[in-house]
């Protein structure tokens, strides 16, 4: 058969860009359509879990924002510093959000248009490359704007409220909100696209570098804000110094200004100003977009080509000096479990998607812990004192069962997937249930006990307070880890191949709950009746020894008992899922 | 129809494709045969626009992959070894995009869905969310997208692989069918008995290049010299398992076309 005979017979005409278009969006319509249907079948307690953690926090930083705006309004009554002191917090927030921008549409992108199964079907049919482009573009913009919206619109709301802003400052606020998201997205994509055409070998080391100089420049940002005395805080020369550090952020050529100002404009009803900044934004955005696009034309198939083309070096892995440290501690169990032990170790600290989530927050408590004498100035009484040293320990305590059920909870439904390796070996399956337990107590205990101590220290907490804590650390990493792998045995998913997506299920979902309501009573149990006891003991002096000394017995009966009331609840929280989850796990048929 | 003109892919030191030399002819079916590493997939992947070769061209109907992506794809079928599929969409809505990404009207989207869907056994589980398909419902879905458009050209990357013997008996007869009505058929397998079945032309691969080019009683009329059944002379051309080959193929480099 000829050759243009038979490539006529099947040339059809190209999709013309708005059908094309239109093809996408309805693709993306019928997934989300679906997805939605089967969320509101299948998991509604997830989704009004969701929702209302969601409509919970909206309204606590509205409250917030609304709070800060009224304090702002009424303490600082020149009209002048006012407004300088709006236009530096809207400035920031709206710079730091631009530099979050850019970093997060670039991470998505370089996930969604380099490494998704979905692109290299997109990239064997038709379509125009910009048109694939823009499909994931708009996806990254979702993905990594939807923090903005939780976090921008009750602020934005708040603030018009407060300054009685007209009605077109509220119907402005999503086109400008949406405008501004494109800008830094736009420029989020273009750098990935940049890199990973001429850089696809050293992208994590460019990534490593701008990182760690963000971090630097903002510890060091944060770090000469908060320097100077003490007796200079928030006095007129102290406030103008801020303000005068602050101004960077509110250079005319960035985004963020041309958002602030126009928002700060609207709201004093001077809507001709406002629809020039939010005229800019829209053609900057549009502008941003039609370069992304451009860019993606001409490099984004040769980069896709590039990333797969470069020498991959197999990874070789020996046994680790850090693994015979782990088989050493724990030498005194039984050897299957240490070897089970050990193989989870391996899993864990190779898997570095795994670890870094962790690892972030672990460091930003760490931030947080070494500067809390410096961002702390009024707190010098010891009821202030313990009860943000409590605080701290709850907060450890809700990381850690983020931690729990994020990589815990999912470990038996993983191993559910190749049961057939374990299940053809010669070892109970208490004792799988059991090597997990352990690991997630081992892995768990170290940092959260240190960052306890850290805060402690950092508010130099009474010894025998510190003690408390410590415990209370203990009990509430054994209890949790308890939940984490009774309720994964007895609830576990073994269609699902991500551990994200099983943590996001039902059976994750309700050990969050669980684990969160543990936490709340465990620190309730311990820190109210130290609170007590320690508030008390400052008005020693003034009630006198003897008042004390009977107020003190019954305080100090009432700390025993909620430490035992802790323990108590800590070894029920262990136990019971425990036991369920080693009977369903003996059921379980692979 | 297609045609490799002396391509050449490497990923950084490693040659995965070199100086591959090949054209095929409308209503052939060929099959590349080789060991894993040959080089294959990274063959189908550069015939599809995945990647782009180093040096040298693909073209497809006379369209360079690499400068005219567009006119090229949209005359092919693709069968990746990993097939994606949208979990979220039913078995209809994905034929249904793909039918228009292809640019095909309305009306014909219909009627090609219920033509594909009687050829690859689909009106059981069309209306069903993908995601509760097997492997093989889900394999013969893609198929089911590759001939939607009525492709010039049928790229298949390992077409058997965990399919039943009845879906095996159904691709076998469905890829013979579309060669004989004049579709170039490009096929990489490990399945010698495959290939010896349905193809008319074999391509033997090692280590990126080509050791063998030639059809069935070619192959047949090589090995009778030597060995008494294929599967000997395919083990012997493709080396000793580590990617070594022996002194005596490399003089059996092909003549192309």
């Amino acid at each position: 058969m000829n050759v243009e005979l038979v490539a006529e017979s099947v040339v059809q005409d190209f999709l013309s860009p708005e059908d094309e278009a239109r093809a996408f969006w309805r693709l993306r319509y019928r997934l989300a359509a679906t997805s939605l249907r089967q969320v509101l079948a299948t998991a509604r307690l997830r989704l009004a879990l969701i929702v209302g953690l969601s409509v919970l926090l909206w309204l606590a930083l509205f409250w917030l924002f609304a709070d800060g705006f009224w304090f702002l309004r009424s303490g600082i009554g020149h009209p002048e510093t006012h407004d300088q002191a709006l236009r530096a917090v809207f400035g920031m927030f709206f710079a730091a959000l631009m530099i979050m921008l850019i970093f997060s549409s670039g991470i998505i992108l370089h996930g969604s248009l380099f490494h998704s199964s979905e692109i290299a079907f997109l990239l064997t049919v038709p379509a125009r490359t910009p048109r694939v482009f823009l499909h994931k573009f708009q996806e990254a913009i979702l993905f990594s704007s939807w923090g903005f919206l939780l976090l921008g619109s009750p602020m934005l709301l708040a603030y018009g409220i407060v300054a009685g802003a007209p009605w077109y400052y509220y119907a402005m606020l999503f086109p400008f909100i949406l405008a501004f998201v494109y800008v830094p997205a736009g420029i989020g994509a273009v750098l990935c696209l940049c890199i990973m055409r001429w850089l696809p070998a050293q992208r994590v080391h460019v990534l490593i570098l701008v990182g760690a100089a963000l971090v630097i420049a903002s510890v060091w940002f944060i770090w000469s804000l908060s320097v100077g005395r003490e007796s200079d805080l928030l006095t007129p020369d102290w406030f103008q110094e801020m303000l005068s550090r602050l101004r960077f952020a509110e250079g005319r050529l960035l985004p963020s200004w041309w958002l602030s100002t126009g928002l700060l404009e609207a709201s004093r009803s001077a809507w001709s100003q406002s629809v020039m900044f939010l005229v800019l934004l829209i053609a900057n955005a549009l502008f941003c977009q039609q370069l992304a696009a451009w860019i993606a034309q001409r490099i984004y198939r040769p980069a896709y080509s590039a990333l797969y083309g470069r020498n991959v070096r197999r990874r070789r892995a020996k046994t680790a000096r850090i693994d015979r440290v782990a088989r050493r501690l724990g030498a005194f169990l039984p050897q299957q479990m240490q070897l089970l032990l050990v193989k989870d170790f391996r899993l864990f600290r190779r898997d570095a998607v795994q670890w870094s989530q962790f690892l972030i927050f672990f460091g930003l408590l760490v931030l947080y812990f070494l500067n809390i004498r410096r961002f702390s100035y009024d707190i010098r009484h010891i009821g202030w004192i313990n009860m943000v040293a409590f605080l701290n320990l709850a907060v450890v305590g809700l990381l850690m069962s983020t931690f729990a059920t994020r990589f815990v909870f999912p470990m038996v439904s993983l191993e559910g997937r190749r049961f057939w390796i374990l299940g053809l070996m010669p070892v109970r399956r208490e004792t799988i249930l059991c090597e997990k337990f352990l690991f997630a107590v081992g892995g768990s205990m170290a940092p959260c006990a240190a960052l306890i101590l850290l805060s402690d220290v950092m508010l130099r907490v009474a010894p025998v307070v510190l003690a408390s804590h410590q415990l209370t650390c203990l009990i509430l990493c054994v209890g949790l880890s308890g939940i984490a792998v009774g309720l994964g045995a007895r609830l576990p998913n073994f269609h699902e191949p991500s551990p994200a997506r099983i943590a996001a299920g039902f059976g994750g979902t309700l050990s969050l709950i669980v684990s969160t309501l543990y936490i709340l009573a465990v620190v309730l149990l311990t820190a109210l009746p130290w609170h007590f006891y320690l508030a008390a003991q400052q008005t020693r002096r003034v009630v006198g020894d003897a008042e004390f000394a009977s107020i003190g017995r019954w305080l100090t009966f009432w700390v025993l008992a909620g430490t035992a009331g802790s323990m108590v609840l800590g070894a029920l929280a262990t136990v019971l899922p425990l036991r369920i989850g080693f009977r369903a796990f003996r059921r379980l048929e692979f | 129809m297609i045609e490799f003109d002396n391509v050449t892919r490497t990923y950084g030191r490693k040659v995965a494709v070199d100086r591959l030399a090949l054209a095929i002819e409308p209503g052939e079916l060929f099959a590349l045969l080789g060991p894993n590493g040959a080089g294959k997939t990274t063959t189908i992947k550069m015939l599809v626009g995945l990647l782009r070769p180093d040096s040298g061209t693909v073209t497809v109907c006379g369209h360079d992959i690499t400068k005219q992506t567009r006119q090229a794809t949209r005359l092919m079928g693709y069968v990746p070894d990993q097939p994606f599929l949208y979990d979220k969409l039913t078995g209809r809505e994905f034929l249904e995009f793909v039918g228009e990404m292809r640019g095909l009207e309305r009306r014909t989207i219909d009627a090609r869905i219920a033509r594909e869907s009687g050829h690859c056994q689909l009106d059981e589980f069309l209306d069903d969310l993908i995601e509760t398909y097997s492997h093989g419902m889900k394999q013969r879905t893609v198929f089911a997208s590759a001939f939607l458009h009525d492709p010039a050209v049928l790229v298949i990357d390992e077409p058997m692989v965990g399919l039943d013997p009845l879906g095996v008996r159904l691709v076998k007869d469905l890829l013979r069918s579309r060669a004989g009505s004049g579709t170039v058929v490009f096929m990489s397998t490990h399945t010698l008995a495959v290939a010896e079945e349905i193809a008319d032309r074999i391509g033997i691969m090692n280590a990126g290049r080509v050791h063998f080019l030639g059809t069935v009683p070619q192959l047949r009329e090589e090995l009778s010299s030597h060995h008494e059944a294929l599967e000997p002379l395919f083990l012997e051309l493709t080396g000793d398992g580590n990617g070594r080959v022996s002194s005596r193929n490399a003089q059996r480099t092909p003549t192309t076309t």
